[in-house]
């Protein structure tokens, strides 16, 4: 009588569903309801789709680019003078030497935030050591000034190779290791420390990915924007700038 | 060994599942709550025993996962085919790898994350570390669902196998599909396997036991094998296959003589030429099954000549059938007895067994003198023995005459009672005879028992038991009664005289009254008491004493009274005092105890007031040298 017994089972299953979600109470409910809401919702996605299958539609395609209501045919002249003023500002850009990254405007980090004082000697009152507290990249020859000379300390435990670099038309996302740190944009003494924090363009080596430039040499470094905490998140997450 | 605790396997959960017990779990299990303002290193340790609570939870199951499953270089042989054919031996170790995988990756998250937490300044960072850290361990776990889903689906079949002991003594059946291998082994044990009409019946190993000459057999039945080359084979072939090839058993090669199964007698023994192999060191017997329905000696004469041939090559052919139960018995004798001699003499050719038969000696008893002695075998005994060995049933059996009778049979089992009349054999019982209900009478031995207790109760009253003694009561007893009927009187006389009694107003208690002096001499004198002379006793002093107390003169305290009080006790300076020395004693025990009290200006020993609680001289003033911790 499995049989039997397997669809009675099915059929209570739905009466207990409905008991457990009214009944449990804290946590454990919460989980259960977003779990519940996102299977609500993908039924009545594939609900919908079944009656879009019945019902007619309008169809897209058939209307042409550009076509506009009768109404507006008299603004055409506007689109091009657009165009030209949209290229004179790009040339003033250019100039300027902004770039165009991903993330155009970060929050600046000051000094306190990233750097924190160390105080040594016997009474513990001198203050000029400083130890950075944000996620930072040394090169791979580097070793540290001795330590009673060393101003700045970057303790290994944040120092970081490699960063999860996604580009952004293939949206596949890589692990390559880090070349260097181009520029940091809260303050170039932390460029010159290598500091690594959201908004930095850093750049990774990409011979893994294969890419060839016209003349047919092989790219194997390309600039790269970070896109999180690294701090926060223990791993570092870029987007590489094409 | 892991080899037959294939049902102890713990559950491998889905993982969804998986990642959502671990994380109740750790939420349940480590401390909740935490603030901002708490130090920095107590907030840290807060989220890094999470983090490490979380690794060590996926860490013990993913490991207890591991080692549960059975490894395939470690258990038997047989076992390790089986499941190769079962489940595939490489899929098999790719899951278990990459569960392996898995465990590493997120023992190295943890750390690396715990590493990283020490840089964290705040509860914010913290917190998002933690967060990082769980929510990359789960999705290790999450990219292994294919692994242990497959892992969950061999656990429930593994717990379904039957248990094999490869050791023990076996009997394996083998033949081409539908040849009656099914048959003969329900027949043999009590394994009930499914026997239907259609090829690949049986899909998979089955297990039955047997007894023979008090020891336990295994009997294994295989699905059946088709004559195709061994790369052909299909997964329900090559577990007959790998049962054949690992198991040290006797082979039972079943072939159908009645060609029912559907292949030619040609077919069978092309199939046996081609397993012959597999057979190498192991006793085999070939089964000519169903021979109710045509026997050897029908057979045509190719046919024949082919199990001429088997026999000639000293293989043993023994014509059964599972349904007459014809030959059934020869083959499971002639199986075990092969199997056995066959054990033997591989225990034989090992060296252990000079161990063993260095240790052994058969001690035989020297012949004193001529005399025969043979063994003692009871009559009994050899006429069962008899009776054994002739094989014939000795009495009609009621399943013979079931068969006989067919419809018309019906149990009847008055038949064999044993009664002084045998016509009365088939009579109606009653219920009730002479107002007597049957039933409480009916006890097999009540003759017997009636006997017995009648011989007993002679005994008794021969030894004298029912004879009563008049007991010869002394002096003392008859007193005793005599003063215990008149207490009896007495208090009958009592009752009826206090009933008789006009009570008026509230009833006092007897002390209330005061009591006469010549009643109470009366009543005295009634028991038995002298009571001639008690002028100056207690009670007659008190009466008088008592009566003057009523006349009241208080002027003059009643010398009378004083004295009298004083002639009748004594003063308490002197009560319990024996003499004068330990009166003088007495007395200056007196005066000391109260010395102290008189010297402090006390009332008496219950005074305890102070007279200066805080006394000047002590609490004013610098302190000087000396000890200042106090005051």
């Amino acid at each position: 009588d499995h049989h039997e017994r397997k669809r009675k089972k099915e059929s209570r299953e739905v009466h207990e569903r409905s008991h457990k979600a009214r009944k449990m109470i804290g946590l454990k409910a919460k989980l259960y309801h977003k779990q519940r809401h996102a299977e609500k919702i993908q039924m009545k996605k594939t609900i919908k789709m079944h009656e879009q299958r019945k019902s007619k539609q309008k169809d897209d395609d058939k209307t042409p680019e550009g076509a506009v209501p009768a109404y507006l045919l008299d603004r055409e002249g506007q689109s091009r003078a657009k165009v030209l003023s949209n290229m004179i500002k790009q040339k003033r850009k250019e100039k300027a030497g902004k770039w165009e990254v991903p993330l155009p405007k970060v929050r600046a980090q000051g000094e306190t935030e990233v750097l924190k004082v160390i105080r040594t000697g016997k009474r513990q009152k001198k203050a000029w050591k400083r130890m950075v507290t944000k996620v930072c990249f040394v090169g791979d020859g580097f070793t540290r000034k001795p330590p009673k000379y060393e101003r700045f300390i970057r303790p290994m435990g944040l120092r970081f190779k490699k960063a999860h670099v996604t580009h952004p038309e293939l949206k596949a996302t890589f692990c390559l290791p880090i070349l260097g740190v181009k520029k940091n944009p809260s303050s170039s003494l932390y460029t010159t420390l290598g500091v690594i924090t959201k908004g930095t363009v850093i750049e990774v080596n990409v011979s893994e990915l294969g890419l060839v430039t016209q003349g047919g040499k092989v790219i194997w470094g390309k600039y790269a924007q970070v896109t999180n905490n690294p701090e926060n998140d223990g791993c570092i997450n870029a987007v590489l700038l094409v | 060994m892991a080899l037959y605790n294939f049902k102890k396997i713990m559950v491998v959960p889905t993982a969804k599942d998986f990642i959502d017990i671990t994380l109740s779990k750790t939420q349940r299990k480590t401390p909740t709550v935490i603030h901002k303002h708490y130090q920095i290193h107590r907030i840290r340790h807060f989220y890094m025993r999470k983090v490490k609570f979380t690794q060590q939870n996926y860490h013990d199951r993913l490991s207890q996962i591991l080692t549960d499953f059975p490894k395939l270089d470690d258990v038997h042989p047989f076992y390790a085919d089986l499941m190769n054919v079962l489940y595939d031996k490489d899929h098999f170790k790719l899951a278990l790898g990459q569960i392996n995988i898995a465990k590493n990756l997120i023992d190295n998250v943890a750390k690396d994350y715990v590493r990283l937490m020490k840089y964290g300044d705040s509860l914010y960072r913290c917190k998002q570390l933690k967060r990082a850290a769980l929510g990359r361990m789960c999705t290790i776990l999450k990219r292994q669902k294919q692994s242990l889903e497959y892992l969950e689906q061999v656990r429930q079949h593994l717990s379904r196998l039957p248990t094999i002991d490869p050791n023990t003594r076996t009997l394996l059946l083998c033949g081409y599909p539908n040849v009656g291998k099914s048959s003969f082994i329900n027949k043999v044990t009590r394994a009930d396997v499914e026997v239907q009409p259609y090829a690949f019946t049986t899909k998979s190993l089955f297990v039955g036991h047997m007894d023979y000459k008090y020891l336990r057999w295994q009997v294994v039945d295989t699905p059946g094998i088709l004559d195709h080359p061994l790369e052909e084979r299909n997964t329900i072939e090559m577990q007959a296959i790998t049962a054949l090839a690992h198991l040290r058993a006797a082979v039972l090669y079943v072939m159908d003589v009645s060609e029912q199964c559907g292949h030619a007698l040609s077919q069978q023994l092309e199939l046996f030429n081609n397993i012959r192999p597999l057979f190498a060191n192991k006793p085999l017997i070939v089964m000519a099954n169903k021979c109710d329905v045509r026997k050897i000696s029908e057979l045509s004469e190719e046919n024949q000549k082919i199990f001429v041939d088997l026999i000639a090559e000293g293989i043993t052919v023994i014509e059964t059938s599972s349904l007459t139960d014809e030959g059934v018995m020869q083959v499971k004798a002639e199986a075990c007895d092969r199997l056995l001699a066959h054990r033997v003499d591989t225990k034989m050719k090992t060296k252990k067994v000079h161990d063993v038969l260095n240790r052994l000696h058969l001690a035989v008893p020297t012949k004193r003198d001529q005399k025969e002695r043979p063994p003692f075998i009871p009559e009994g005994a050899l006429l069962r023995r008899k009776a054994m060995e002739m094989d014939a049933p000795k009495r009609k059996l009621e399943r013979d005459l079931e068969v006989e009778l067919g419809d018309d049979y019906t149990l009847d089992l008055q038949k064999y009672w044993d009664l002084m009349n045998p016509e009365e054999k088939q009579d109606k019982i009653p219920e009730v005879w002479e107002g007597h209900n049957i039933a409480d009478y009916i006890d097999p031995e009540i003759m017997t028992r009636l006997e017995d207790l009648e011989q007993e109760e002679e005994l008794r009253e021969k030894a004298g038991e029912y004879v009563s003694e008049e007991e010869s009561e002394d002096e003392e007893m008859q007193e005793i009664r005599q003063l215990a009927s008149q207490i009896r009187e007495k208090r009958k006389l009592k009752i009826l005289t206090s009933k008789e009694k006009d009570t008026q107003g509230p009833r006092m208690p007897r002390t209330a009254k005061k009591v006469e002096r010549a009643t109470l001499e009366k009543e005295m004198a009634d028991l038995g008491l002298d009571m001639t002379d008690k002028d100056d006793s207690h009670y007659a002093l008190r009466s008088r004493s008592l009566v003057r107390k009523r006349k009241r003169e208080v002027s003059a305290p009643p010398t009378s009274r004083t004295r009298s009080q004083s002639a009748s006790r004594p003063p308490r300076d002197q009560s319990g005092v024996r003499d004068a020395k330990m009166l003088k004693k007495v007395k200056t025990m007196m005066k000391s105890s109260q010395k102290e009290m008189n010297r402090q200006g006390k009332k008496g020993e219950s005074d305890r007031h102070v007279f200066d609680v805080k006394p000047k001289h002590l609490h004013a003033g610098k302190r000087k040298s000396g000890s200042t911790s106090r005051r």
